[in-house]
C-alpha cells in the first residue's frame, strides 16, 4: 500500500543522506562556537570563577555587583565605560551613517575617476581596526601630528588629543568614524544606485532642487538599506575595543575604556576574573538583542 | 734588531690568532658569517666580530648530547628579533643551535600580554614554554603556582657554560632568587638612574644665567628630586639647545599602559621609604624599608602622606617638561631626551646605552648620570610625620622594573637543554657584549660591568665597542652607586595579582592625577580602594604570607 503523501515526503527525507551530510559542518559550527560558549559562558557568569581556583556557585552576585542591586554598590568602573561606549553607540553610528550617505551621494553622480576614487575610499575598511588606532597615534599626535600641524597652519590652537578627556573620546571616535564610513559608503551607494533613474527624470518636472530629492525620493529609497547598516553599525559599535587598546591605551586615566574593553581587562589581562567578565559580557549580549529587537519590530511595523 | 722586531711580529700574529678572532675561526663548524649574517641577525661587521668574539671567550661546551634533534620552545617579551629583550634570543639562536643540534622555537609575547598568555598556558594544562624571559614581579605568581622550578643543582654544573650569580649586584641577584633558591639566569638589571645634559649644566654660561634668574648658584651637581625641579623649572621653556624653539626641563612619560608607573615608584620611594635604624639599613620592619603595604596585615600603603607627596612633586615636575608627556609611551620620553630636546630624565640603564647610538641619539659625548635622587621630604611612617633635611636627605635605591630574565617552567621535559640555553646567554663575556648593544635593552647587572671599585669593567672595555669614554664614565659609575652606595632601596611588587594591583589601578590612577582628573590625594585613595578589593578577591591571609616572603619581613 503506498504511503500518504505526509509519509511519503517523510520518507524521502529520511531516505536523502546527503541532506544531512551537507547541514552537518551548519549544525555542528552553530553547536559548538555558537550555543556551547552561549551557555557555557552563562553558566560562568554565575559563578565566582577566576582562572586557577575553584569556581563557587553565587547565583547572580555578579550581576547584582556589577548593577548595584541589594546591598552592593555599583561597579563604577562598569558604568563609566558603559558611558563611554554609549557615547561611541550614538556619536559614531549618526557620524558614520551621516558621512557614508554623503560620499555616497557624491559618488552617485557621473564623477571622472570614480571607480579608482572608490577603491581608495574603501580602504580603511579592510585594514585591522588595531592598526587604525596605532596610525591613530601619528596621525593625533599632540607635536608633530597632521591634524595638530593643520590646526595650527589655519590659526587655531592645537589639541592635546591624548591628555585631555574629551579629545581623547572625539580622537577615538574619529578613528571608528575613519574606518566605518566606507562601509556605509559602499551599501548606501549600491541602494543608490539601485533607484531607477525615471523616477529623478519624472520628479525633475516638478522641482530642480537636489536637497527635494534626495528627501522625497533617495532617502525613501535607500531607508531599508540605512535601517540595516544603522543596525549593523550600532551592534559594531558597542563591540569596539581594538582601536582604544591601540590608540588611547584607554587613557588618559580610564576614559576611554569601553565597556568591552573592561570586560577583557577583567577576564584576560592579569587578574583572569572569568565569572564577572562572562557577567559584563551578558549584560551587553542584553543590550544588543534589545536594540536589535526594537529595530527588527520597528522594521516589521513598516514593511510588513 | 731586525730579527727581534720580525720576533716580536710573530708572537703578535701568533697571539692574535690563538686569542683573538679571525675570520678563520669557527664555532662548532660555524664561522661568525654563518652565526650572525647580516642581515638577519647581525646587522654590521662589527657587530658581527664583537658578537663572534664574545661567543668564543664564553667557552660555550658542546651540547650535543643534551639537544641532538631537540626543540626547545622560549617563550619572551615580545619586541621583534632586533627589539629589546627579544632581540637578545634570537640574536643567540644559530650560536645555541650549533652547540646543541637542537632547534630553538621563540614565541613573542607582547608586553600587554605577559600576565595573560603565560599564567593562561599553565592554567589551562598547555606547557607550551620549557623557559621564559619574563619580569622579575612576576615571581609571586609563578613560585606560588608551582609554574617555575628552581635552578641551583645546575649552576656551577660543567656541562654548562659558565656564569654564577656571585657576579650580580646584590639587589639585582636577590630578583633572581625567592626563599634561599635560584629560579633565573642573568640577563637584565633593572634599575633606574638619574640623566642630565652634562654640557648644559656644566655651561658656566647658563650658570651664571641660573644664578642671575633665581638669585642662588645652581643647585649642580644635583642630590635631590627638589635640585632638579629647581633646575627644570628654569630651563623648561628656554632654546638651551639653540634650535630656534622652546626645550624641555624634564622628560616623562605619563601615559597608561606605557610604565610610567615604574617611573613613580622611583620617584616615591625617597618620599615614602625611610631605611632602618641599627646596622642594616635594609632590614625589613613594620615602619622602614615598606612601599606598597602594611607587612602585618596588607593595609595598602599608597594613600599615606609620603606617595601623595610624591604625587604631588611629580605632577610639578612634569609641569617643567611637554604638555605632551602625559600621552607618551616610555619610547617617546626616551626619545625627546636622546634628541637633545630636554635637560633630565630618570629611567633605566637603557638610556646610556642608546645614548651613545648616533642613529637615535645627539647627545653622544654630552650625557650625565648620577644615582637615582633622594628627596629633602618625606615621610617617616614610626613617628607619623612629614620630615624636611636638607643637610640630609633620603636616599633611597631602586631595582624598580623587569630586570627580565630567563626562567624554567617547572614542567619541561628538556630541563638540562634549557639551561643549556639559559647559562648561556648569562655568560659575562656574552651578557657584557648584550648591554653594550643598546637595541637589547639588556641593562648593567653584574660586577663584570661595572667600574672599580664595584667592579672589574674598564674604560677600554666600553670604548671598544665604540662608546664615549667620558659618558661611560659617568654612565657606569652613576649604575654602581645606584645599586651600591644607597642606604636601602625599593623593588617592584612581587606578588601574585601585581598586574591588578599597579597596572589596571596604581596605573589609571596615576594617569588620572597627572590630566588633572583627580587631586593626588583622590587618585592614592581610590588605588587604596582598589587594592583593598583586590587583596580580598585573591585572599588577603595567603597575599599577606607571600607579601612578607617577597620582601623579607619576618614580622
Amino acid at each position: 500500500m503506498p504511503l500518504s503523501p505526509t509519509f511519503g515526503s517523510l520518507d524521502r527525507m529520511m531516505n536523502n543522506k546527503a541532506k544531512y551530510v551537507f547541514l552537518m559542518p551548519a549544525v555542528v559550527w552553530v553547536l559548538f562556537f555558537t550555543l556551547f560558549p552561549l551557555v557555557y559562558s552563562f553558566g560562568l557568569s554565575l559563578t565566582n570563577y577566576r582562572m586557577g581556583r575553584n569556581p563557587k556557585y553565587i547565583g547572580f552576585d555578579n550581576y547584582a555587583e556589577i548593577l548595584g542591586i541589594g546591598e552592593e554598590k555599583p561597579d563604577k568602573k562598569a558604568i563609566s565605560t558603559a558611558g563611554f561606549s554609549a557615547f561611541l553607540f550614538l556619536s559614531s553610528t549618526a557620524a558614520t551613517l551621516l558621512f557614508g550617505t554623503f560620499v555616497a551621494w557624491v559618488f552617485n553622480h557621473n564623477l571622472p575617476f570614480l571607480r579608482q576614487m572608490r577603491a581608495i575610499i574603501t580602504m580603511p575598511l579592510f585594514a585591522a581596526p588595531i592598526a587604525l588606532g596605532w596610525l591613530g597615534v601619528v596621525i593625533f599626535n599632540e607635536q608633530a601630528g597632521p591634524i595638530n600641524n593643520i590646526l595650527q597652519g589655519i590659526g587655531l590652537p592645537r589639541i592635546n588629543w591624548f591628555i585631555e578627556p574629551m579629545p581623547a573620546r572625539f580622537a577615538v571616535m574619529f578613528t571608528d568614524v575613519w574606518q566605518w564610513t566606507p562601509f556605509v559608503f559602499i551599501i548606501v551607494l549600491a541602494a543608490m544606485q539601485a533607484v531607477p533613474d525615471d523616477l529623478y527624470e519624472s520628479a525633475r518636472l516638478d522641482t530642480k532642487s537636489n536637497w527635494t530629492l534626495f528627501r522625497m525620493i533617495t532617502f525613501p529609497m535607500i531607508a531599508p538599506a540605512l535601517g540595516t547598516v544603522m543596525l549593523l553599525r550600532m551592534v559594531e559599535s558597542l563591540k569596539i575595543i581594538d582601536i582604544p587598546y591601540s590608540l588611547t591605551r584607554g587613557g588618559p586615566g580610564s576614559v576611554t575604556q569601553t565597556y568591552v574593553y573592561y570586560a577583557y581587562e577583567k577576564g584576560l589581562i592579569g587578574s583572569f576574573q572569568l565569572g564577572e567578565a562572562a557577567a559584563l559580557a551578558y549584560l551587553l549580549v542584553i543590550v544588543a538583542i534589545v536594540i536589535s529587537s526594537i529595530y527588527f519590530y520597528r522594521v516589521r511595523e513598516r514593511f510588513a | 734588531m731586525k730579527v727581534k722586531v720580525s720576533i716580536l711580529i710573530c708572537l703578535a700574529v701568533l697571539l692574535i690568532g690563538v686569542f683573538g678572532a679571525s675570520a678563520q675561526d669557527t664555532f662548532f663548524g660555524k664561522t661568525a658569517a654563518e652565526l650572525f649574517p647580516i642581515p638577519g641577525v647581525a646587522a654590521n661587521e662589527l657587530e658581527q666580530t664583537l658578537a663572534f668574539e664574545a661567543l668564543l671567550a664564553a667557552n660555550v661546551p658542546d651540547g650535543h648530547e643534551l639537544g641532538e634533534g631537540k626543540t626547545m620552545t622560549f617563550g619572551v617579551l615580545g619586541q621583534g628579533s632586533r627589539g629589546g629583550i627579544s632581540g637578545t634570543i634570537y640574536f643567540w639562536r644559530n650560536a645555541f643551535e650549533a652547540a646543541t643540534g637542537a632547534s630553538l622555537e621563540i614565541v613573542e609575547i607582547p608586553y600587554n600580554q605577559l600576565g595573560t598568555t603565560i599564567p593562561a598556558d599553565f592554567l589551562t594544562g598547555q606547557y607550551t614554554y620549557d623557559a621564559f624571559v619574563g619580569a622579575a614581579w612576576q615571581y609571586g605568581d609563578w613560585i606560588s603556582n608551582g609554574w617555575i622550578q628552581p635552578i641551583d643543582q645546575y649552576i656551577g654544573d660543567e656541562r654548562f657554560t659558565h656564569w654564577t650569580p656571585e657576579d650580580t649586584a646584590p639587589p639585582f641577584r636577590a630578583l633572581l632568587q625567592w626563599g634561599g633558591q635560584t629560579y633565573g639566569t642573568q640577563m637584565d638589571g633593572d634599575a633606574q638612574l638619574f640623566y642630565y645634559r652634562y654640557d648644559v649644566l656644566n655651561d658656566p654660561e647658563w650658570q651664571a644665567a641660573y644664578e642671575a634668574e633665581v638669585g642662588e648658584p645652581m643647585p649642580y651637581p644635583m642630590e635631590t628630586w627638589q635640585d632638579l625641579l629647581a633646575i627644570t623649572t628654569f630651563f623648561n621653556g628656554k632654546d638651551w639647545n639653540g634650535d630656534g624653539d622652546p626645550d624641555d626641563g624634564i622628560s616623562l612619560h605619563l601615559a597608561p599602559g606605557g610604565q610610567g608607573h615604574f617611573h613613580y615608584a622611583t620617584l616615591a620611594a625617597s618620599f615614602a621609604v625611610t631605611p632602618a635604624d641599627g646596622d642594616d639599613p635594609r632590614a625589613v620592619t613594620k615602619y622602614d624599608n615598606v612601599f606598597w603595604f602594611d607587612p602585618d596585615d596588607m593595609t595598602p600603603l599608597i594613600n599615606e602622606p609620603g606617595h601623595v607627596l610624591a604625587l604631588e612633586f611629580l605632577q610639578e615636575l612634569a609641569a617643567t617638561g611637554s604638555e605632551a608627556q602625559a600621552g607618551w609611551q616610555l619610547g617617546e620620553a626616551w626619545d625627546n631626551f636622546l634628541g637633545g630636546n630636554a635637560i633630565a630624565t630618570f629611567s633605566w640603564g637603557d638610556v646610556g646605552s642608546l645614548s651613545q647610538d648616533e642613529e637615535r641619539s645627539t647627545i653622544k659625548g654630552n650625557l650625565g648620570a648620577s644615582a637615582i635622587l633622594c628627596s629633602s621630604e618625606w615621610y617617616d611612617r614610626e613617628i607619623g610625620e612629614l620630615v624636611t633635611d636638607t643637610e640630609n636627605p633620603n636616599c633611597v635605591g631602586n631595582t624598580t622594573g623587569g630586570s627580565w630574565h630567563p626562567t624554567m617552567s617547572a614542567f619541561t621535559e628538556i630541563p638540562e637543554l634549557t639551561y643549556f640555553f639559559m647559562s648561556m646567554i648569562a655568560n659575562p663575556s656574552i651578557n657584557f657584549y648584550n648591554a653594550t648593544t643598546g637595541w637589547q635593552g639588556i641593562d648593567p647587572c653584574c660586577t663584570y660591568q661595572l667600574y672599580q671599585p664595584r667592579g672589574s669593567a674598564t674604560s677600554e672595555d666600553y670604548t671598544a665597542v665604540g662608546f664615549n669614554a667620558d659618558d661611560m664614565e659617568r654612565y657606569i659609575n652613576a649604575y654602581g652607586a645606584n645599586v651600591y652606595d644607597k642606604p636601602t632601596s625599593v623593588t617592584y611588587l612581587r606578588i601574585p595579582g601585581t598586574l591588578e594591583y599597579i597596572q589596571e589601578t596604581l596605573d589609571i590612577r596615576l594617569s588620572e592625577a597627572m590630566t588633572g582628573q583627580s587631586t593626588a590625594q583622590e587618585a592614592l585613595d581610590a588605588t587604596a580602594e582598589d587594592w583593598l578589593e583586590v587583596t580580598d578577591d585573591l585572599d588577603a591571609d595567603s597575599q599577606l604570607e607571600i607579601y612578607q616572603q617577597a620582601i623579607g619581613y619576618g614580622g
